[in-house]
Parts: structure tokens; C-alpha cells; sequence
């Protein structure tokens, strides 16, 4: 009880006396973490969309002819080898027909001339919804191009690729900002705790005379550190939140974007997100403590 | 303090052999022995640069000796690190020849802060700090900055500080330097009072009015050397 009323008084003291350089510690945090969350916004919304588009995304390999059942399972284990897979389903000729007379629907009396094995069989595989699977589907297709027996391979449009190869880039990116993230804020709690711990130099001399426990000493600054990462990412969170109400509002009407519904982080990520930054701020005010009291 | 030898609770204070220099060769004290019993008021006396201050500088861990046996209350001081010397310095109080007041503090601020770090409620430490203040004359500069009050306030708030936690050894330099003879008095009868209370109090003067009809042992020191040790019935 005691304990805490003295450390309370001293993080008020150091509010008191450094302000300027604990607010611009704040911004930078927030900052630091409004960057980070905002790609890692993006990124998450760019996976859900992903997840759509998947669901239709699947790989259809035409055969030369059709697969009796050992073959059938040969292919089977060469596709399986690439990659684990979510499906695979052989078409047989009479299937592949059946199937484009229900297309064609009214207009199916033009098959009327055909043989009903005019269409060559297939294998559909429906690639693991993953990004990884999915990231991948260009790579998979040559391979299967070079499977004994097939004549073609054929899935999505071109876009998918695209869109998914910029999903990897942007999965670069939030880890850079996140990599970012953890250095400012670490380096500038631990300067604006240096800065602190200089100016009260004298202080802290003599709180050690007098038989301060490195306890006494330590936490009220971390405490601040603690304080920092806690306001500066919830000030960060905030205003992305803000930012991602009008950017939603802006885009609100009939459009592309409104196809996709975007949607904010859950609960838990923007938790994580402060809990981290709660963690890197101790650390950061942690290390420069360490430093003083070693001397 | 923990009593780890019988005789640690005769003795507050144990030196053999200690020599202390400086960087480069500044030989500040050699060859000290003295033992200091608990409750007793001891003198240590000589011209400035004798080595005074430097003796207490050791006692308190502020320095550490170049050689020799420093122990107190029985744990070798200059071997204490980390929360076991600090629970140690909380039973010392140090009256610093430079005050080491934080001068944008108040007297009462600075009084306070050698209770604060044993985690003394706050309403003994306000009352404790009110008459020490009383005691040493003070009152009227409760809420006064340090850095605005004269030398001989900045000495008495100094001496307050040292004792307001009601240290077992308080360590006092130069502690009347700025006073004249009343306020000099009123410290003395504050030490006394503390002594009388238990407390082993080690003063480092060179102000013969407050130890000449001492019956207390006085030791004094030339050139960081042993000169005389008179006085006192040792036990
Ligand atoms: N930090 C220091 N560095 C170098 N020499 C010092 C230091 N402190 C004291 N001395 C020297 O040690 C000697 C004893 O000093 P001191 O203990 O302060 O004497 P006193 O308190 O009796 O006046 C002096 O010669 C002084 O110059
Ligand atoms: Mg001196």
C-alpha cells in the first residue's frame, strides 16, 4: 500500500518534470502501432477475401484419355506428393457430357451429332484454401501440365495469381512495420526513460544512499514504460479504428469494395496487439533501469 | 541486521587494518584498527584532509577500502550488494558533509525521503518530519525549497534527513560547520537524544566546542593515520 502510493507519487513526478519528451514517446508508439495495425488490418482483410475467391478456385487437369482405377490412384499419389490437397474428383467422358448438357440446358440438341465421349475426362483438385496452397497455384499447375497424360491444365483468372502473390508482398510488409514496431518503441521508451533517469541523476544517487532497493528505484519507471506502451497503443488501435469507419463509410455505396465485407480486428488481435506493446514498453524502460543500476 | 557472531551484538562497528587511497596515489587513510561499540557516541577528529570524511565514506559503503576489515552490526559493508546493502543503509543514517539535498525539494520533502524508502506510512512520516523540524529549529521552513535556505538550514535539514528514520548507526560530518552557538547546541541535544535512544552515532568534527568536555572516546586523525585515541571507559 505504502509502496504503491510512493510509486505513484514518483511516476508523477516524472510525468510532471519530462512531459514533452513522454508525449512525443506516446506518439511515436501510437504511431508505431497505427502502421503496423493498419497493414496488418489490410492483410487480414486481403486473407477473408482470399478465402472467398478460394472457395471457387479449383484446377481442372484434361487427360489424354481416361484413367482406369490403378491409374486413377497413381495420379492420386503424384498430386498428393506436390502438395496435400483439399479434393480430388476424376471426371470420366460420360460425367464431362452429362455435365455440359446440363450447361447447355435448352440448347443441348447441338450435341445431337457428337459421340457422347467427345469431351476428354479430367481430374478437378481443389487446392488447400490456404495461402500458402494458394499462393502456390501457379507452381502446382506446371506441375501437373507435366504429369504423364495430361493435355492441359486450367484453373482461375489471371487475377487470382496476382492478387495472391501481392497477399505474400503484404505479408512482408506487416512484418517489416512489425519489426518496426518493436524497435521504436523499445528504443524510444528506453530513451525517454534515459532522459528521465538523467535528469534526476542526483535523485537516484541519492535514494541509493539512503537504501532504496533497486525495487523502489525501478518500478515507478516501469510502471511508465508500462503506461506508455498501454496509452500508446490504445491511441494508435483508436484512430485506425476511426480511420477505418470512414474509409468503410467513403466506399459504403454500390462498388468493387462493397462486394467484400471488410471487417476490423476481433477482440483478442487488438488485445494482443496492446499486450505486446504494453511488454516491449517495460522491456524498453526495463533495459535502461538495468543500465543505471548496474553503475 | 542480522547477528552473525556473538560479539556483533556488543559491537556496532569493526575496522582492522584499513587503508583507503585514491586514483592516482592519494593515500586518504592507512593503517586504521578501531572497534565502536553499539550506543556509543564516538568522535573523530583532525584537520581538514585528514581522512575524516573518507572514514565515513567506507562506513556507509559509499567508498571501498583498498585493504583491511570493515564490518558493521557484524556484515562485512563494502562486500553488501544489491537489496542486502540497501536494507543496510536503512538502518544508517548519513549526515553528508555536502548535504546531497535535492535543492527543488522542499525541507520536508527531503526529510522524508529516508522514510519513504522503508515504506514508512505517511502519516508517521509527516509527523515525524514536523518534529525533527520543531527540534532543530526549523518549522518555519517546512515548505521551503532547499535551494533557497541558507547553509546552516541546509546543514540541519541535512542532520534530519540522517536521522528521521531512527537509524542503529548514524554517521555525521562536519555537522555544526555553519551554525552558530545556540543552533549548535540544539543539534547536539538532538544527537544526544538519539544516542540516548540506542542509536551508535560516529561525528566527524573539527569544532573542539562540541567534543572538549566530552566524556565520550575521541579519535583523532593526521594525514589518514591514527593519531590519538582519548577518553571514554570501554567496556
Ligand atoms: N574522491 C577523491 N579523490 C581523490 N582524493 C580524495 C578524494 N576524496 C578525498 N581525497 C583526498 O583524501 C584526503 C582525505 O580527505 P577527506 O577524507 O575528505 O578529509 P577530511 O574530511 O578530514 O577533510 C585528502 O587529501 C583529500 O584530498
Ligand atoms: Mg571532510
Amino acid at each position: 500500500m505504502n509502496f504503491w502510493l510512493t510509486v505513484f507519487r514518483q511516476v508523477g513526478r516524472n510525468l510532471r518534470q519530462t512531459w514533452p519528451s513522454q508525449l512525443m514517446t506516446l506518439l511515436t508508439v501510437s504511431l508505431s502501432v497505427l502502421i503496423f495495425a493498419f497493414f496488418y488490418l489490410v492483410y487480414t482483410n486481403m486473407l477473408n477475401i482470399g478465402d472467398k475467391l478460394g472457395d471457387d478456385l479449383r484446377l481442372i487437369v484434361y487427360l489424354e484419355e481416361q484413367p482406369g482405377p490403378e491409374m486413377q490412384e497413381q495420379l492420386r499419389r503424384k498430386i498428393t506428393n506436390f502438395d496435400e490437397v483439399e479434393e480430388i474428383h476424376f471426371i470420366s467422358k460420360e460425367e464431362a457430357y452429362d455435365r455440359f448438357i446440363k450447361q447447355l440446358a435448352q440448347n443441348k440438341d447441338v450435341l445431337d451429332e457428337m459421340p457422347r465421349d467427345f469431351l476428354p475426362a479430367s481430374i478437378e483438385v481443389v487446392p488447400l484454401k490456404t495461402l500458402r496452397g494458394l499462393s502456390q497455384i501457379k507452381l502446382f499447375s506446371d506441375y501437373l501440365a507435366k504429369l504423364p497424360g495430361t493435355i492441359k491444365v486450367q484453373y482461375g483468372q489471371e487475377w487470382v495469381e496476382r492478387f495472391y502473390s501481392f497477399t505474400r508482398l503484404l505479408s512482408i510488409v506487416v512484418l517489416l512495420s512489425g519489426n518496426l514496431l518493436i524497435l521504436t518503441t523499445v528504443f524510444m521508451v528506453a530513451y525517454t526513460i534515459r532522459l528521465t533517469i538523467m535528469g534526476r541523476q542526483a535523485e537516484l544517487e541519492l535514494l541509493k544512499l539512503v537504501g532504496a532497493t533497486n525495487n523502489y528505484i525501478r518500478t515507478p519507471f516501469l510502471l511508465e514504460g508500462l503506461l506508455q506502451g498501454m496509452l500508446g497503443s490504445t491511441l494508435g488501435l483508436l484512430s485506425l479504428y476511426l480511420l477505418f469507419d470512414w474509409i468503410k463509410m467513403q466506399f459504403s455505396g454500390p462498388g468493387l469494395l462493397s462486394l467484400f465485407d471488410f471487417t476490423f480486428f476481433p477482440y483478442t488481435a487488438s488485445l494482443t496487439i496492446i499486450g505486446v506493446s504494453i511488454l516491449l514498453c517495460t522491456v524498453g524502460s526495463y533495459t535502461s533501469m538495468q543500465k543505471f543500476l548496474r553503475i | 541486521m542480522t547477528m552473525q557472531h556473538p560479539e556483533s551484538e556488543t559491537v556496532m562497528i569493526e575496522m582492522i587494518k584499513v587503508s583507503k587511497s585514491y586514483p592516482p596515489d592519494v593515500s586518504a587513510l592507512s593503517d586504521i584498527s578501531v572497534t565502536i561499540d553499539r550506543g556509543e557516541m564516538f568522535f573523530l577528529i583532525g584537520m581538514s584532509g585528514a581522512g575524516k570524511t573518507t572514514l565515513l565514506k567506507l562506513l556507509c559503503s559509499m567508498e571501498t577500502p583498498s585493504n583491511g576489515l570493515i564490518e558493521v552490526a557484524g556484515n562485512p559493508i563494502h562486500k553488501l550488494k544489491g537489496t542486502t546493502l540497501a536494507r543496510m543503509r536503512q538502518r544508517i543514517g548519513v549526515a553528508y558533509q555536502d548535504f546531497k539535498l535535492l535543492t527543488d525539494r522542499t525541507a520536508a520533502e527531503n526529510i522524508a525521503i529516508s522514510m519513504e524508502v522503508s515504506y514508512k506510512k505517511p502519516q508517521i512520516i509527516r509527523k515525524r518530519v514536523v518534529d525533527l523540524l520543531e527540534q532543530l529549529d526549523l518549522s518555519d521552513k517546512h515548505n521551503t525549497i532547499t535551494g533557497e535556505l541558507s547553509r546552516g538550514e541546509q546543514q540541519r535539514v541535512t542532520l534530519a534527513r540522517a536521522v528521521a528514520n531512527s537509524p542503529a548507526l548514524i554517521l555525521v560530518d562536519e555537522p555544526t560547520g555553519n551554525l552558530d552557538a545556540t543552533t549548535t547546541e540544539r543539534v547536539m541535544k538532538l544527537l544526544n537524544k538519539c544516542n540516548s535512544a540506542g542509536a551508535t552515532i560516529v561525528i566527524a568534527t573539527h569544532d573542539d566546542s562540541i567534543y572538549k568536555d566530552t566524556t565520550h572516546r575521541v579519535m583523532e586523525l593526521r594525514k589518514g593515520r591514527i593519531h590519538t585515541v582519548s577518553g571514554g571507559i570501554r567496556t
